[in-house]
């Protein structure tokens, strides 16, 4: 019994041993030898009516290149991305900007930018997130928009209000939203609850609410009234969630993420979706942009190894696309040495999830080299009887296992 | 014999207990009134959207107070024993060696639990009394990662402590250094929560290390 107990222990601290080093190791290995890059910045040139990017090559150098492969050097990448840079052509007084025959002065490519970013890690769902909101109090005749004295939650029952000075429920205010909310045929609880919760914005939407049948609906609060609105959107739609983005454009209210990658702009003043051409779209493992210009709109969707862009008219109609592989700055023979001698790696967070996310993230095929490498290297030690200790069934599970990991452990903690 | 031995490891571990008690609660009641001052200087809906939206976390001073307490418990408990291997008295005591050092640990842990509890409703009770169940609720799976940390510094100090060879006992040392360092990554509240059942799983596992190094202490480091 006590030598069993005595096994399971040992065994305990190789595990442990090998968990701490695929934690650590290649994080220090990558902190030693690694580069990183940022992500390459892609647009629609309206100049050049393709695309063209900016990637990074390390130690602040940079490739400018468009689609066809010429490249530019940076002042050429910012002259065909006149409504990106317009400030530099407003000094260089070359502003009205002729594009495709019309003329764009500084007001009109002003009053005509919007650009929309949803990172999956701020997704519902991808990080961890209070279920408690603020409902901004709208008051027309007022220019600020001040913090509301209360928060709301949403409940089996109904709309709730906490007020913030005295941690209570606020009953007049949870009874009128509740009862306004029954009135459009709510069926609580919430399911899914968009809005943004930052009085830096120019004027505030409240929020769009998905009740418990699917139906979309959209909360203000007006003078402390409620103003609720039961949108027509598809309740069929498997929402992930709603992103609202006040912007003096009033074209749209924000967008409609699902869990199927689909992506839709909710449009002004009736609600209608418009759906967007983006299929390459996984909102678990991408990011997604979207830049309005007065002639175009691009999405950008980035992933782990590449960035791919979607050109579109300004009725969100798809005219072009393209690719851009990540580049990789890290030298292939670290790579592989990497893979060798550090078979997985322990990760707890990802570019993807604003939470723990942990994973096992195992090398290429190199790995099985570097295990059976020190497989091989055990064995030869063991039957040696040196310090790796004795060649038993647990130690060689912990090699073909754990790879160098396992026999790092054993160095120290093989011999009983 | 185990209402002796437990009786043993508490005339060992109370004054070191008490301090520890101590300075947990009096922290907590730091936290209090620091979160008081700042819902009387700052409006409270402001301080509310910090504690939900922005992430800030209120109670961060009680962070590493849990490793501080597993670790001063493992001292406290073992640093005595090893001082002229005085443990080889113990295990000469009618009673096997891992079941005299399961009595040891469950002294030990049953006074950092204590200590833990102390922190959790404190937080928990101050947390409620301002900010709605949500808020306070959300303490408890942002504080599990830190008083998991103390029992794992609590079990690799034991081991640690146990281990009669250097290179062993420093080898040990870096490993559970690194899981340490492990569970006080991530920012905001409850930022392990998803990976809790995982980080729980490392608990029994950095228990059962003591035994071995239990059997080699009383072996003298070799079969």
């Amino acid at each position: 019994m006590s030598s069993l107990l005595s096994n399971i222990s040992r065994g305990s601290a190789l595990f442990l041993a090998v968990i701490a080093m695929s934690y650590a190791l290649p994080a220090g290995y990558d902190k030693v030898f690694g580069k990183q890059v940022g992500n390459p910045l892609l647009f629609f040139s309206p100049l050049l009516e393709q695309f063209i990017y900016r990637e990074s090559l390390g130690g602040h150098r940079f490739n400018y290149q468009r689609e066809d492969g010429k490249q530019y050097d940076r002042a050429g990448f910012e002259s065909q991305l006149p409504f990106l840079y317009y400030k530099n052509l407003e000094k260089k007084k070359q502003l009205p900007v002729t594009v495709a025959g019309e003329s764009y002065g500084k007001a009109v490519i002003k009053a005509s930018k919007q650009g929309l970013d949803i990172k999956s890690r701020h997704l519902d769902g991808h990080h961890q997130q209070i279920g408690l909101y603020p409902l901004f109090n709208t008051d027309p005749e007022v220019a600020i928009m001040p913090f509301p004295e209360d928060v709301f939650r949403f409940t089996d029952q109904g709309m709730e209000f906490i007020n913030a000075d005295h941690n209570r429920i606020d009953g007049d205010l949870t009874t009128r939203f509740t009862k306004a909310l029954q009135a459009k045929g709510f069926v609580f609880p919430a399911t899914v609850i968009g809005g943004k919760t930052t009085n830096l914005k120019p004027f505030d939407e409240g929020y769009f609410v998905r009740d418990a049948s699917g139906v979309i609906f959209h909360i203000k609060r007006i003078l402390d009234a409620p103003h609720v609105v039961r949108t027509g959107v598809d309740p069929t739609l498997d929402v992930q969630d709603i992103v609202v983005s006040e912007n003096r454009r009033r074209e749209f209210y924000g967008t409609i993420v699902t869990r199927t990658g689909e992506l839709f702009l909710i449009s002004y003043d009736d609600y209608q979706l418009i759906p967007l051409p983006v299929e390459q779209y996984q909102p678990d493992r991408m990011d997604f942009k979207l830049l309005i210009n007065p002639v175009h709109t691009t999405a950008v969707i980035s992933e782990a190894k590449r960035v791919h862009g979607v050109a579109m008219d300004t009725a969100y109609q798809k005219k072009h696309s393209f690719t851009v592989e990540r580049r990789d700055p890290v030298a292939q023979g670290v790579r592989i040495a990497r893979d060798i001698l550090l078979p997985f790696q322990l990760t707890l967070e990802g570019p993807y999830r604003g939470h723990a996310d942990l994973q096992i993230q195992p090398g290429s095929g190199w790995s099985f080299v570097g295990i059976a490498t020190a497989v091989a290297c055990y064995i030869f030690m063991a039957r040696r009887n040196t310090v790796w200790g004795k060649l038993s069934t647990m130690n060689l599970l912990g090699v073909i296992f754990g790879g160098w990991f396992g026999c790092i452990a054993l160095l120290f903690l093989g011999r009983r | 014999m185990f209402v002796s031995i437990l009786l043993k490891e508490w005339l060992k571990l109370r004054w070191f207990f008490f301090a520890s008690l101590v300075l947990n609660f009096a922290v907590c009641i730091k936290i209090f009134f620091d979160i008081r001052q700042r819902m009387h200087t700052e409006h409270a809906e402001m301080v509310w959207y910090q504690a939900i939206h922005i992430h800030a976390v209120l109670y961060q001073d009680i962070r590493f107070l849990p490793l501080l307490a597993g670790l001063v418990l493992a001292v406290a408990q073992f640093v005595p024993e090893m001082l002229g291997r005085r443990f080889r008295l113990s295990l000469h005591l009618p009673m096997g060696r891992d079941g005299m050092l399961s009595l040891c640990l469950l002294g030990g842990v049953s006074l950092y639990l204590l200590i833990a509890m102390v922190d959790l409703a404190s937080i928990y009770w101050m947390l409620s009394y301002y900010f709605p169940v949500e808020v306070a609720g959300s303490s408890l799976s942002t504080m599990a990662p830190w008083l998991f940390a103390g029992l794992i510094a609590y079990f690799g100090g034991v081991t640690v402590l146990l281990e009669t060879s250097w290179p062993r006992r420093a080898f040990l040392l870096l490993i559970f250094a690194v899981l340490l360092s492990i569970l006080f990554q991530g920012v905001g509240y409850g930022w392990f929560t998803p990976s809790l059942g995982w980080l729980a799983a490392l608990l029994p596992l950095a228990m059962l290390c003591v035994f071995e190094s239990g059997r080699r202490f009383q072996q003298g480091g070799t079969r």
